[in-house]
C-alpha cells in the first residue's frame, strides 16, 4: 500500500490539530498540575511570611546562638558545620579587614587584635537568609529543596542525592553536606519548633535580644517594628536572592 | 500504512504506557501538590526532637531562683543561656523529688571563669552605646585574666561565682 502524503489536505491537518489540542486543553482541566497552581501566586501574599531580623549593635558575640543551635537541631560538634554561626569583623586602623570566626563562635571570641591598632570591630551572626527567591532551591536537580508557603527554606532528607549543587548556589554559605546522612543540612528556622507555637532555638536564646524573628505580613509583629525603626540592610543586595534576613546597622565591609 | 511504521507505533505504545506506569509507581503522591517537591516533607520537617524548652518551663520548681534572678541585671536572660537545653530536664527531673537526679537530666552548671568570659570578657567590639563622649557597655566587660587572679599557691583557682552570685550579680 503506498500512501500519498499530499492525501494529508489543509482541512484534515487542522481538523486533527484542533482535535489534539482541546483534547490536551480538556485532560488538563480535569487534572490541572497543582504545581503550577500554587506558582501563579505570589509566594507571601496571603497567611505567615516569616522575616528575621539582627541588631548588629546588639550582638556581643557571645555565640550562645551558634552553640543552641547545634544542640538544638543535632548539628556536627566538628568546627566546619554550622547552620547557625557568628564572626567577627576587625577593621584595623591601617585599612585592613580582617574576618574571624574561631570554631564558628561557639565558645565565644577572645580579642586577637590590640586596641591600638583597631578601627572598629563588630560582631556579625550569620545564618540562612531564607531568601524568598532562593539560588539553592533553584538548582536542585531532584525538588529536594523547596521554599514553603511561610517563605521558609527547607530540605527534604529522603529526596536529596546529596549532589552538593545548592551548596554551591548559596551566595552566603549557609548549607553543608551532613557527614552521617550524606545529605545536604541548613537551618530550618527551627520548624519543629515553630509548628509548636515556640520561636527558634538561637531567637529564644540570645542574651541581648539582639535576634528578632516574626511575621512580614503582621503589621503589629516584632519584626516589622523592628524594620521600621532601624535603617535595615540585607547583605549582598545585588544578588536579588528577595533575602528576609535584615540586618541593623550592617557594615559594607560584610560579606 | 506500512508494516515497519506499525511497529514502531506499538513500540512507543509500549513505552508511553510503560513510562505512565512507572511514573505512578515511583512518583510519590504528594510531590507536585505544592510545587516541584513532596508537600509530605514539609511534615517531616516538623517531626524533629525539641531539646530547648521554654523560660517559663523552669519556673515551674524553681520560683525562687528566678525570683532572684528577676532583681537582678541578668533578668532578661533565659535559664537556658547559661544552663545549656533543659526541655528533658522539665519533663522528667519533676519525678525525682529529693532524690540524686540520673547525669542524663543533669544541667550545666556554670560558673568558671571560661563561662562567664564568653560574654564578660573584654572585647573592642562590645562597646556599643556611645554616650555622650564615654563608650559604655550593654554588658559589663572586664578583663577575665587580670581580674582578682586566682591564687596559685593555694592551688585553688578562684572561680567567678566564689564572689559573684550568677543570678544576681
Amino acid at each position: 500500500m503506498k500512501e500519498d502524503v499530499t492525501k494529508l489536505s489543509r482541512r484534515n491537518f487542522f481538523k486533527a490539530g484542533t482535535v489534539l489540542a482541546s483534547g490536551v486543553a480538556i485532560a488538563s482541566a480535569l487534572t490541572p498540575y497543582d504545581g503550577l497552581l500554587f506558582a501563579a501566586e505570589a509566594p507571601g501574599a496571603k497567611g505567615k511570611w516569616y522575616g528575621i531580623g539582627i541588631d548588629i549593635n546588639k550582638c556581643i558575640g557571645c555565640g550562645k546562638c551558634a552553640n543552641a543551635c547545634k544542640q538544638e537541631n543535632n548539628v556536627p560538634k566538628d568546627p566546619f558545620y554550622f547552620r547557625s554561626w557568628v564572626e567577627q569583623y576587625t577593621i584595623k586602623n591601617d585599612g585592613s579587614i580582617l574576618v574571624e570566626s574561631p570554631a564558628g563562635g561557639v565558645n565565644g571570641f577572645t580579642q586577637s587584635v590590640p586596641d591600638a591598632d583597631i578601627y572598629k570591630s563588630f560582631f556579625v551572626p550569620k545564618m540562612c537568609n531564607h531568601c524568598a527567591k532562593s539560588p539553592c532551591t533553584q538548582v536542585c536537580p531532584v525538588g529536594a529543596t523547596f521554599e514553603t508557603e511561610e517563605g521558609i527554606v527547607l530540605v527534604d532528607e529522603k529526596y536529596c542525592i546529596g549532589c552538593r549543587y545548592c551548596v554551591q548556589a548559596c551566595p552566603y554559605g549557609c548549607r553543608y553536606i551532613h557527614p552521617e546522612k550524606g545529605t545536604v543540612d541548613k537551618c530550618t528556622l527551627c520548624f519543629h519548633r515553630l509548628k509548636q507555637g515556640l520561636q527558634p532555638a538561637c531567637f529564644e536564646i540570645c542574651p541581648t535580644e539582639a535576634r528578632i524573628f516574626g511575621d512580614l505580613n503582621d503589621p503589629g509583629s516584632k519584626i516589622n517594628y523592628f524594620l521600621k525603626n532601624h535603617t535595615c540592610m540585607v547583605v549582598k543586595p545585588h544578588l536579588n536572592t528577595g533575602s528576609k534576613l535584615f540586618y541593623n546597622a550592617l557594615s559594607p565591609e560584610v560579606r | 500504512m506500512p508494516q515497519h511504521i506499525k511497529r514502531l507505533i506499538g513500540v512507543f505504545a509500549i513505552f508511553i504506557v510503560l513510562f505512565l506506569v512507572m511514573r505512578q509507581v515511583l512518583k510519590p503522591s504528594s510531590f507536585g501538590k505544592l510545587g516541584h517537591f513532596r508537600a509530605d516533607a514539609i511534615y517531616e520537617n516538623t517531626l524533629k526532637p525539641m531539646h530547648y524548652t521554654v523560660a517559663d518551663s523552669c519556673t515551674k520548681c524553681h520560683q525562687t531562683v528566678r525570683a532572684e534572678k528577676d532583681k537582678g541585671f541578668h533578668k532578661n536572660l533565659k535559664c537556658e543561656v547559661c544552663h545549656g537545653p533543659g526541655l528533658k530536664h522539665s519533663l522528667y527531673a519533676g519525678q525525682f523529688k529529693g532524690k540524686e537526679l540520673p547525669d542524663s537530666l543533669k544541667l550545666y552548671k556554670p560558673g568558671e571563669r571560661k563561662d562567664c568570659s564568653v560574654c564578660h570578657q573584654k572585647n573592642a567590639a562590645r562597646i556599643k552605646i556611645q554616650f555622650d563622649t564615654i563608650n559604655t557597655t550593654m554588658v559589663h566587660q572586664i578583663d577575665v585574666a587580670e581580674h582578682n587572679p586566682p591564687d596559685l599557691k593555694a592551688n585553688e583557682p578562684a572561680n567567678c561565682i566564689d564572689c559573684h552570685n550568677p543570678h544576681q550579680p
